[in-house]
């Protein structure tokens, strides 16, 4: 059926249009006569359901903004929240469930798992038994990357000492973030039951150790929105040298629409790849071209009501504003001399400091999600970069003046009240000096150990000057308030004002949430 | 003597067949109760067709006594010609109706006692009518003229007796007064306090009902066993509530905690089927359970000071914190947010996404400018003059708003947090901002503010931050102790 009058619809492009003679009007006559024979019952049938259609995308499109209704009910009973939205503005801002301490997450991700018994984890004991045999309990049952056969312990590679008002315990690699040490609040018993780099990336991203599942910055701007519609709302920025092991899929948007999915962009050179026109091509002359794009793109969805039809005409419409407003936003030459001093920050290359001051950048201008990663934390020791006494202590270098200069700007712009900074890897390392192969091995270096790492919050509704939890002497198992990576999620989601049950997208008849299935809690003790 | 259904009369016949379903209704009701149970969605969607049919019946049983009542007059001779076929419509739409009404009362969640009468009451009035019309001038003589007279009255009479109740089901109990003028309120001896809920002077908050009991009901039951939801017809929302018990009789044995239903199921391992919480809720805590225990074996009391049980739990030191959510209130939200929801609506609209309620159950609002930048100035700060009251958080940064803009600024009483980073303010603003009495935090980076402005902030009841860094405001400033510890440079 519409193979036979496909040559009249290639005039006109949607039957809604035959029939209400608007495109009819500028055909021959020997055309409409045409068209009127082309007309059968069917294409009436059809155009009558689809006026139902219409219709009801019509009561859809006229509720108003700041929704409160909540009338549909979850399979839980309570009803459910309603995060819909006027379909060509699915990036517009929506009121958290309750008011909300963080509106903003700057999530620092150090890939590769750093080590915790060298940052943050102070273990005399261990120190004390460093060379020893690790006692057979502690490998009973366990699995490990690279340890095999019975490993040495290993004491801390770095001094450590009291600091701040708060007097945690914390090595001498963070000298600058020692200045708001009295403004995070460290995790020391988080766990994971993912040992390998990618899926445990996955699990801290995303909520489940595999591929398919949005990403937390994907849930956080599906629920919130995001303020600034000149930029996506949820920016990627990478260092390191490396990308994460879990791939892209870290900052994808799972089952949610592919809207709400994290944008990649660069510190250096072109801020997102294939952003700017290319030679010939003016910015006039793309906006005529992407006007004809988008409305041969609203036909089609208004034939087929797919939602990524609409994902793909903001993801065009946002890249021409982008064209504009990301360009000035990444560009860090802006900045004082004074200020790139304090990041370390170097213009010119590609570095985790860049991202740090970009990030700064991309929270002032509304942001809503910023997600750092900067690769280089697997210290195993197989190599010099590898090497807790060589790679490691670079990378100390390489992110503490950073973030300790983001801490501050944050802070002194006010901007640390209504932002939530997380700082980790994605799992531990073992109390444990790694033997490949049982060998001694020429660096030194630790293994994964998913049973105890440490990370750190600081700002929007975190307690400052806190610790929380506690590991055995050794510093391998977790002895106290042990806390789960859907945890984190669930209180950070409740910083920015969610109650994770109720950040929901229905998808496979489950009601998905970023928590998962398993019950979640709260870290309440480290709200503010 | 051979009996022939084709030996009786028309209406006799389409009586009888009358007559299977009201008796069914009958059996229905008793045998079949609406238990508050939801059911399959195709009964619930026929049975919402209830409300709509119900109302053929109603208007043609009252048509019945009109028609009566006219025919004798002479000018409408034919009226009461009309009269049985108006019967037997009036009885086959209530049967329909009462049908699909037994649908949704059945399948849709519904029990108690309202429902109940509601479904008498309907079923009744079904049964009078086809009763009415089975009497009509069949047999000759008053009395049994008068047994149709009276059955009518009834079935006119039970007819509002029935409504009423179906419209507190449908809009509320108190769906008559709620909107209800004062004058005519008091006239008619109603209270002015729509909630008579919170009249008994059992429970209050200084018993030890109120304090202590209550609150773990409130948190861990009412989503079930509430006054919207009440599983079982048990509602946990008062002290005379959770006494009047569920449909099974109390579930509370003063001085016999082990012998309360409730206290059984909160203290039945967590697997088993009638355990309560239900599962996927949080259940008690050990204290609490220990709590509810001591309550009840001293007497289940509504009236005994929140101090008198020796040894009860505290609430202090719990195992480990848990944040609890309060459930949204849709239309409570909405009635919050009304007086200003066209002023709202208005500057959503000319400036899009920077006024946004501060949450979904909150009318207080967030206004974020600091991404229009220049193009947000004076001028239009004035334009946010209907919604003062309700700005709560207001950024205005790196905006182009001035010192003329401190008196409207001013005037956003509420403001708990209010940032003018890199703007053209100055002093003036600051020292117009001292009825800013809900301020916790201002930021004023990068704009020309002197020492001289930090007297009046010094006297924000509130303030907690203050944000100077990047002003003339030098770091080695002499300011009190108490302020010090605010300022970040």
């Amino acid at each position: 059926m519409v193979m036979s009058d496909s040559k009249i619809r290639d005039k006109c492009t949607t039957n809604n249009d035959l029939s209400n003679g608007e495109c009819a009007g500028e055909m021959h006559t020997e055309e409409k006569v045409a068209l009127l024979q082309a007309q059968t019952r069917r294409h009436f049938l059809r155009n009558l359901t689809a006026g139902v259609g219409t219709m009801f995308m019509g009561t859809l499109a006229s509720q108003g903004a700041g929704p409160v209704k909540a009338t549909e009910l979850a399979s839980d009973g309570t009803p459910r929240l309603d995060f819909t939205r006027d379909p060509s503005r699915p990036l517009a801002v929506l009121p958290p469930q309750f008011a909300a301490r963080a509106k903003r997450i700057i999530y620092l991700h150090m890939a590769g798992a750093p080590s915790q018994l060298e940052l943050f984890e102070y273990k005399p004991e261990l120190t004390k038994l460093d060379g020893q045999d690790c006692p057979a309990s502690f490998l009973a049952g366990k699995r490990f990357a690279f340890i095999s056969g019975v490993p040495k312990l290993l004491g801390s590679q770095y001094p450590f000492h009291q600091a701040g008002t708060s007097g945690h315990w914390m090595s001498d690699r963070f000298p600058h973030l020692e200045r708001h040490i009295d403004d995070l609040c460290i995790i020391k018993s988080m766990r994971t039951d993912q040992f390998n780099h990618a899926p445990a990336q996955l699990l801290v991203q995303t909520g489940n150790a595999r591929l398919g599942y949005p990403s937390l910055g994907s849930w956080v701007i599906y629920g919130l929105g995001t303020e600034n519609q000149n930029l996506p709302g949820f920016i990627v920025l990478i260092s390191g040298g490396k990308s994460p092991d879990g791939g892209k899929q870290l900052w994808g948007s799972g089952f949610l629409p592919s809207v709400y999915q994290g944008v990649q962009c660069r510190s250096h050179g072109e801020p997102v790849l294939y952003l700017q026109n290319p030679q010939g091509v003016s910015r006039p002359l793309r906006r005529s071209m992407l006007d004809a794009i988008d409305e041969i793109n609203q036909q089609t969805y208004a034939e087929f009501g797919n939602p990524e039809t609409i994902t793909r005409i903001s993801q065009y419409e946002m890249a021409f504003r982008m064209q504009m407003d990301a360009t000035d936003a990444l560009d860090i030459h802006q900045e004082p001399a004074a200020v790139l001093t304090n990041y370390g920050s170097k213009p010119a290359e590609s570095s985790f400091a860049n991202n740090c001051l970009v990030a700064r950048r991309l929270a002032e201008r509304g942001v809503r999600f910023i997600q750092l990663y900067h690769w280089g934390w697997d210290s195993h020791g197989a190599s010099a970069n590898e090497a807790l006494n060589f790679g490691f202590a670079t990378r100390c270098r390489e992110t503490d003046q950073p973030i300790a200069a983001l801490l501050s700007d944050l802070k002194e712009r006010g901007m640390l009240e209504d932002t939530l900074v997380v700082w980790g890897g994605e799992f531990g390392r073992t109390s444990m000096r790694e033997n490949r192969n049982g060998q001694v091995m020429k660096f030194v270096g630790r293994d994964h150990n998913p049973g105890a790492f440490t990370i750190w919050m600081a700002g929007g509704g975190i307690k400052p000057g806190t610790a929380y939890g506690e590991t055995d002497a050794m510093g391998y198992e977790i002895v106290k308030d042990p806390v789960d990576i859907r945890d984190l999620h669930a209180t950070m989601l409740y910083a920015l004002g969610f109650d994770h049950h109720r950040l929901t997208y229905s998808f496979q008849g489950l009601d998905q949430k970023v928590t998962s299935v398993k019950p979640a809690r709260i870290v309440a003790e480290v709200l503010a | 003597m051979k009996f022939s259904v084709r030996q009786l009369s028309g209406r006799t016949r389409l009586g009888l067949l009358a007559l299977a379903p009201i008796l069914l209704l009958f059996a229905l009701i008793v045998l079949l109760p609406p238990d508050g149970v939801e059911r399959a969605e195709w009964a619930q969607f026929i049975g919402r067709f209830h409300p709509l049919t119900v109302h053929f019946p109603i208007a043609l049983i009252l048509l019945v006594p009109l028609l009566e009542l006219t025919g004798r007059i002479r000018r409408f001779p034919d009226s009461r010609v009309a009269v049985n076929f108006v019967l037997a419509l009036a009885t086959f739409s209530a049967i329909v109706a009462a049908t699909l009404g037994w649908c949704l009362a059945r399948s849709g969640g519904y029990s108690g006692s309202l429902v109940t009468q509601h479904m008498w009451g309907g079923v009744s009035v079904a049964a009078l009518c086809w009763l009415c019309w089975m009497l009509r001038g069949r047999f000759p003589g008053q009395r049994w003229d008068f047994i149709y007279a009276l059955g009518l009255v009834v079935a006119v009479g039970l007819v509002p007796w029935t409504g009423y109740r179906g419209g507190q089901l449908s809009l509320g109990k108190n769906h008559l007064s709620e909107f209800m003028p004062v004058g005519l309120r008091s006239l008619l001896g109603l209270s002015n306090r729509e909630d008579n809920r919170s009249t008994s002077s059992m429970g209050g908050p200084g018993t030890f009902y109120g304090a202590r009991v209550q609150p773990l009901f409130t948190s861990h039951c009412i989503s079930c066993h509430g006054e919207d939801k009440h599983k079982a017809n048990l509602r946990l929302v008062n002290y005379d509530a959770l006494m009047r018990g569920s449909k099974q009789g109390p579930v509370i044995k003063p001085g016999d905690a082990k012998g309360s239903e409730l206290f059984r199921r909160i203290t039945l391992p967590p697997d088993h089927e009638d355990f309560m919480p239900k599962e996927g809720k949080r259940p008690l805590s050990a204290d609490e359970v220990k709590l509810i225990e001591l309550w009840i074996t001293a007497g289940a009391s509504g009236t005994q000071p929140a101090d008198a049980i020796k040894g009860a739990p505290t609430n202090a030191a719990p195992v480990a914190a848990e944040v609890t959510f309060p459930e949204l209130d849709v239309v409570a939200v909405e009635k919050i947010r009304a007086p200003l929801a066209l002023a709202v609506a208005q500057l959503q609209k000319r400036f899009p996404d920077v006024l946004e309620y501060e949450s979904r159950g909150s009318a207080d609002l967030v206004v974020n400018v600091s991404l229009m930048g220049a193009r947000f100035g004076d001028v239009d700060v004035a334009t946010l003059e209907p919604i003062n009251e309700k700005i709560v958080i207001g950024d205005f940064s790196g905006t182009g708003v001035t010192d003329r803009s401190a008196g409207s600024i001013a005037a956003m009483k509420r403001l708990r947090v209010l940032g003018l980073m890199h703007t053209k303010i100055t002093d003036a603003t600051l020292q117009a901002l001292g009825g800013l009495d809900q301020l916790e935090s201002l930021n004023v980076f990068g704009t020309d503010v002197t020492p001289a402005a930090l007297g009046v902030v010094v006297r924000l009841p509130k303030l907690q931050h203050l944000y100077v860094g990047d002003t003339k405001i030098p770091a080695n400033v002499p300011v009190s102790e108490a302020l010090r510890g605010k300022l970040t440079f």
